[in-house]
């Protein structure tokens, strides 16, 4: 497959992606290299020596997961753009993807951009963390994106679109799309308060679960802010919708 | 950031904005609504939403009856974009005591001598007005079509939207933090953004206006006080007119949206600035809603919040000039009808300021008629 398509397998992944407890542990190189070509510079390029020496200039790397810190200094470094770095220990339900990027424009820190997987299909809204373009990186960009801990062995580059447009639907509930909140943060409806009162966004069964914190993100995105700063709805019981009925003591939903 | 303005608002609800709106259409320029939050943050965007012309004074109704016949023109008058969702389908106020038919009666004779089109129905007419309720449980019900609600972000937003094309600044997120007199005179307002020059000031200000009046010396015989609502989730429409029952102590409206808002008093409940929710709203609140309109328990609720009555000595609003300050207006103590009466407000204390004729004559409604012990009391209120 990998030949005709360029495409890994399942089974060439498998050879490549450390176990779960490695990954959880923190960043480690993948080295996503199928091709026997006489080509070695991951191996001259990690200080650490967790790449082992090449026998034959032909051979694949072999890496030690255990000496790798996942630095990322190899990815700049393979010309065929075949190493990532992964770092499942990044947040709660994020992990952070190191990318070799070789397109311009660059994208720009802290800004969304749509993940992309193996076969360049869009997977998932991914936040750019950090641009690496220094001197060492030698025209080879590094992007760091945070994307959806399930898809850390799945976005493996990027497109510069934001993964939503505005036709996306934000809000379920009320069936509000990406379109109307960037139109109302326009208007100068730039707090969650004033957009859930103008556009019923989180008035919903939900109360905003789904919608608020890509709001938040599209606030945080159109004024400048960082999304920490910004402060979130208030939540207000009941946590799910409850029949009146059962307020007085009647039966329970089914 | 020091300014100067000719009016200074404090309270971005439907007053302030109304007031802002009007002084503005008149022509005054340099005009500052100071709003501690966003508009409507207060109890304009807490409450039940609901207008109607049925008052127990004369008073109430003329203001009432003057605000709906706007809020019927309020979406071109304001040039709105989006929709204040006015629903004009009635308040249908249902008498469950004698006290009640006979005090409803005196009520429609008052309300249609002022050319207010109420009228007295007996349970079967309001079971076709309402077919879910329960018809055994009154004795007959006040009904008048002109009557409704609205959305109070949206009718807000469009005073707001109207103001500033007119040239009024909104501060939004700027705390008022102290309000300096001279001699008698207002001289300027402090905010949390810098301070602002102005020769005068309106207290709209909800129930946060008794703190607002004692920045400048005047203690007010209003306090505020909690009350509760809940909304569920939406279903087809179902029911045209707003709910409501005095000695019940129940509104409840369908929005267009189709979620149901429903609301009541409690004697019990905090007055202090509290706008915390209860468990026991809910239960009492279904009960009272379940008993009346019994198909309701079906339907599920989404949410609950609170928001204050500004309560006035007796139960209407406080409005106009203090002769303890000069430049100090007052819209405020609305006893949490403030939002039906905004346009209204808007208008007289607009012309209190300007000196103009008043449209109605509400200078029996300022603060010294607490002193002087001419209060007429509102029977009226849920």
């Amino acid at each position: 497959m990998l030949k005709s398509t360029g495409i890994p397998t399942q089974k060439d992944l498998e050879s490549v992606i450390p176990s779960k407890e490695r990954l959880a542990k923190g960043p480690v190189a993948i080295m996503e290299c199928f091709e026997k070509i006489p080509c070695n510079p991951c191996y001259t390029s990690c200080k650490r020596g967790a790449i082992k020496e090449f026998e034959d200039i032909n051979d694949r790397p072999q890496l030690n997961v255990d000496i790798c810190n996942g630095c990322g200094v190899c990815i700049s470094n393979c010309p065929g753009l075949a190493i990532f770095v992964v770092d499942e220990s990044y947040s709660e339900t994020e992990a952070l993807v190191k990318i070799p990027y070789e397109f311009l424009p660059l994208p720009e820190e802290g800004t969304y951009v749509t993940g992309l997987d193996r076969e360049g299909k869009p997977v998932c809204r991914a936040k750019v963390v950090k641009v690496q373009n220094a001197k060492a990186q030698d025209r080879t960009p590094v992007v760091s994106l945070a994307v959806p801990k399930e898809l850390s062995m799945v976005v493996r580059c990027l497109s510069l679109d934001d993964y939503y447009s505005d036709n996306t639907i934000i809000c379920r509930c009320e069936e509000v799309t990406l379109g109307e909140i960037r139109e109302y943060i326009r208007k100068g409806y730039q707090t969650i308060e004033e957009i859930k009162r103008i556009s019923r966004c989180g008035m919903g069964p939900c109360q905003g679960r789904t919608c608020s914190q890509l709001i938040l993100e599209e606030i945080a995105k159109a004024t400048g802010q960082d999304v920490a700063d910004l402060k979130v709805h208030t939540h207000r019981q009941p946590t799910l919708p409850i029949k009146l009925g059962l307020l007085v003591g009647g039966e329970d939903d089914e | 950031m020091n300014k100067t303005a000719s009016v200074v608002i404090i309270g971005g609800g439907i007053s302030g904005c109304a007031i802002a709106y009007n002084l503005a259409k008149k022509g005054v320029k340099d005009v500052v609504v100071i709003e501690r939050e966003y508009l409507c943050s207060g109890a304009t965007g807490r409450c039940g939403a609901g207008v109607r012309m049925q008052w127990g004074t004369e008073m109430n109704c003329r203001l009432a009856k003057y605000s709906i016949e706007f809020f019927e023109t309020a979406n071109e008058e304001l040039e709105y974009e989006y929709d204040i969702e006015f629903k004009q389908g009635g308040y249908l106020i249902i008498a469950a005591t004698e006290k009640e038919v006979e005090q409803f009666q005196k009520n429609i004779k008052l309300q249609n001598s002022l050319g207010i089109p109420s009228r007295y129905i007996t349970p079967r007419e309001a079971k076709e007005i309402v077919p879910h309720m329960d018809e055994t449980q009154i004795l007959g019900a006040a009904f008048n079509p002109k009557d409704g609600h609205l959305n109070p972000f949206h009718t807000t937003q469009a005073y707001a939207n109207a103001a500033q094309r007119l040239g009024v600044e909104i501060m939004k997120f700027t705390e008022v933090t102290g309000i300096d007199v001279e001699n008698g005179k207002i001289k300027g307002v402090q905010t949390t953004r810098g301070y602002i020059s102005t020769p005068v000031v309106v207290n709209a200000a909800g129930g946060y206006s008794q703190l607002i009046s004692k920045m400048v010396g005047i203690e007010m015989p209003v306090f505020s006080e909690r009350h509760q609502i809940l909304v569920t989730e939406p279903v087809a429409p179902m029911q045209g007119p707003m709910f409501m029952s005095f000695s019940q102590n129940i509104y409840c409206q369908q929005t267009p949206h189709g979620s149901f808002i429903m609301g009541r008093g409690d004697p019990n409940e905090p007055r202090d600035l509290r706008i915390t929710s209860s468990w026991d709203f809910l239960e009492e609140m279904a009960k009272t809603c379940i008993r009346l309109l019994p198909p309701l328990r079906e339907l599920r609720m989404v949410r609950q919040w609170s928001g204050l009555y500004n309560m006035s000595p007796d139960r209407q609003p406080i409005y106009g000039p203090v002769k303890e300050v000069e430049g100090f207006y007052l819209a405020c103590g609305f006893s949490g009808h403030g939002f039906m009466f905004g346009p209204v407000t808007g208008v007289v204390i607009s012309e209190a300021i300007l000196g103009e004729e008043p449209t109605i004559p509400v200078h029996m409604l300022g603060l010294d008629r607490f002193e002087k012990g001419e209060l007429i009391l509102e029977p009226s209120v849920v």
